[in-house]
């Protein structure tokens, strides 16, 4: 269960984005819609912790995020929390097999590369996986970033312009990617985009609201 | 999935750059190694063949030529001085041993030094074959010496005139080898040694058929070249050198005194060199930091990435120590294998060469103590690049800012 409520991003004690209160079951999907510069990455990293909470909350299960230390967020984030990024994908010079890998080794959990291997076949990668990040294509690259994201079966999936400058056979294959991945893994599932086309496969949408510098929150 | 794999990704990309470090680095580690293990074989090489001995007595000179010569084997002496004098000195009270060192003739470019058995005594030597000598024109040969010249048992040879090859041969008294010593380390193995009667011999004969003297005006102004000296108390450190100045034609040379004097003197090169290495070692300390703070701020979104992955600021600190580290160690152990091969070609060249016969110190203490050096240096330069992957701000790299 993701449950968020009046929460507000901030850097350095500044607000910069709103989101009044979504609410999602396990194995559900939505969407934070905004156009840019609205703070919905904003919104979505204070959800995985790496941006301050200002006001409001996140719940995810039992877990208040706010109420978690620095080193806890990072913690929690490694173990329940996949992220995918709108350009930043792998890491060249590592193996596509090593950037799964990347996931439980940042987190410092056992590697199972088995279960990497089994989700980039899935995936269609099967034959990459020995080969370097950088001889991926920019699509291939993100099916691999999506494939680390369920890698640790995580109860919650954030998403960053997954489909941003994607031609409409290409935003339909992420969308059904993510959501597939998302019920697959049993994970909720949030995207933050300005790409209205989302909507029609996952309903559920949510507003970013910018705050303008020296509003209250 | 490790570190060490991630490290290798990231400096894969820029090998040329980090090769270029890593070797400044090494330059600077060879040349202070290098000069390191120098010093410390010469030194070695001098406590050794110094031997303990205290005061080194000889006709009047340079000093530091005297005790060159005497002791070390490497300069011309300074001229002789009378028997009748060094017989008095024998006899001084406050010396424990006195060793009488006549020089002037040489065999395959090997000294033949005219002595008393009380030399093989100051280095401990012992005969692998044969005896030492107990008449004149007998030799008892060093290890090295007799090796290089092929010379066994019962062998008869004639001395050179001079202690360079190719001097003029004094076929009428040859030598016999009795004796070949075992190998000591010194200066010893590189010595003929026979009796101080046997130079008389050879130069009196000489005396007598080419100058016309008889024998018993050619045995009148019997010398030897110089006497190596240990005190039996520290009394003689102060009363022996003032006693001796003030004989005519004599002087007392003091190795302590004048091997710290030849340190000084080669010390200025040596030291422009030395300080050329840690310049170099600095140089590439400061290559380190500047490559590595940059490469923090190529790599922003990349360890960010690692952030939202779960990763501890730390490990990013580590991550990036890691690779200084990582190039400090291989910069250390490439210049640590440069250095000791530098270090043993000049060795070679000196102890080929007529100059002191370097052995470069085996791989030690010293040489971890230089690595672990290196890598100390390499760490240095990470901890700030280090902190700045530590503190970087996650959120807004992986927004493109």
């Amino acid at each position: 269960m993701l449950v968020v409520s009046g929460l507000t991003a901030a850097y350095g004690g500044r607000p910069v984005a709103r989101l009044a209160g979504l609410t999602l079951a396990p194995g559900q999907a939505a969407l934070i819609l905004g156009p840019s510069g609205s703070g919905k990455t904003s919104l979505l990293l204070a959800m995985a912790g790496l941006v301050d909470i200002h006001a409001g909350g996140v719940r995810i299960g039992d877990t208040d995020i706010g109420a978690l230390s620095l080193a806890q967020r990072d913690r929690y984030r490694g173990r329940n929390i996949g992220l995918v990024f709108q350009d930043i994908h792998l890491i060249p010079g590592l193996s596509t097999l090593d950037n799964l890998l990347l996931a439980p080794y940042a987190a410092g959990l056992p590697q199972d590369v088995r279960r990497a291997l089994a989700l980039l076949e899935q995936l269609g990668l099967g034959d990459k996986a020995a080969r370097p990040a950088q001889t991926l294509s920019r699509g291939q690259a993100q099916r691999a970033a999506i494939a680390r994201a369920m890698l640790m079966q995580p109860k919650l999936i954030l998403a960053d312009e997954p489909t941003a400058s994607l031609d409409d056979d290409a935003c339909r294959v992420v969308g059904d990617l993510l959501t597939s991945a998302a019920a697959e893994t049993g994970a909720m599932l949030l995207i933050a985009t300005h790409d209205h086309r989302l909507k029609a496969r996952i309903p559920t949408v949510v507003a970013a609201e910018p705050v303008a510098a020296g509003e209250a929150a | 999935m490790n570190a060490p794999k991630l490290i290798f990704a990231f400096i894969g990309r820029k090998p040329l750059t980090w090769a270029f470090h890593a070797l400044t680095l090494a330059l600077g580690v060879a040349v202070v190694t290098a000069l390191l293990l120098l010093s410390r074989s010469l030194n070695d090489r001098f406590d050794k063949d110094l031997a303990g001995v205290d005061l080194v007595v000889g006709a009047k000179g340079s000093p530091l030529q005297l005790i060159l010569s005497t002791v070390f084997a490497l300069d011309t002496p300074t001229g002789n001085i009378p028997l009748r004098t060094a017989q008095t000195l024998e006899r001084f009270p406050l010396f424990k041993v006195v060793v009488p060192v006549s020089l002037g003739d040489s065999v395959g470019g090997y000294r033949i030094v005219g002595t008393q058995p009380s030399y093989g005594q100051l280095y401990d030597a012992r005969i692998a074959s044969g005896a030492w000598w107990t008449r004149p024109m007998q030799v008892t040969v060093g290890a090295e010496a007799a090796r290089q010249l092929h010379m066994h048992l019962g062998q008869v040879f004639a001395g050179a005139h001079g202690l360079a090859t190719g001097g003029e041969l004094h076929a009428d008294t040859p030598y016999t080898v009795v004796g070949i010593l075992q190998p000591t380390g010194t200066i010893i193995d590189r010595l003929v040694l026979t009796d101080t009667a046997s130079v008389w011999r050879v130069h009196e004969q000489e005396a007598v058929k080419q100058e016309g003297l008889t024998p018993d005006e050619a045995s009148s102004h019997r010398e030897v070249t110089a006497l190596m000296i240990k005190y039996r108390s520290a009394l003689g450190a102060v009363m022996a050198p003032r006693l001796i100045q003030q004989e005519p034609g004599l002087q007392a040379a003091v190795p302590a005194i004048e091997m710290a004097r030849l340190n000084s003197l080669l010390g200025a090169g040596t030291q422009v060199l030395q300080d050329f290495g840690w310049g170099l070692l600095a140089l590439s300390a400061l290559g380190f930091f500047v490559a590595l703070v940059s490469a923090v701020s190529q790599r922003r979104r990349e360890l960010a990435l690692l952030r939202a992955l779960g990763a501890r600021p730390a490990l990013l600190f580590g991550l990036i120590a890691g690779e200084g580290l990582m190039l400090g160690l291989l910069g250390g152990i490439v210049g640590l294998g440069l250095g000791r091969a530098a270090a043993a070609v000049a060795a070679a060249v000196s102890t080929h060469s007529g100059g002191p016969a370097l052995a470069v110190p085996s791989f030690g203490a010293a040489d971890l103590a230089i690595l672990g050096g290196a890598a100390a240096l390499s760490l240095a330069a990470s901890v700030l690049p280090g902190l700045l992957a530590y503190r970087l701000n996650a959120s807004l790299a992986l927004q493109g800012a």
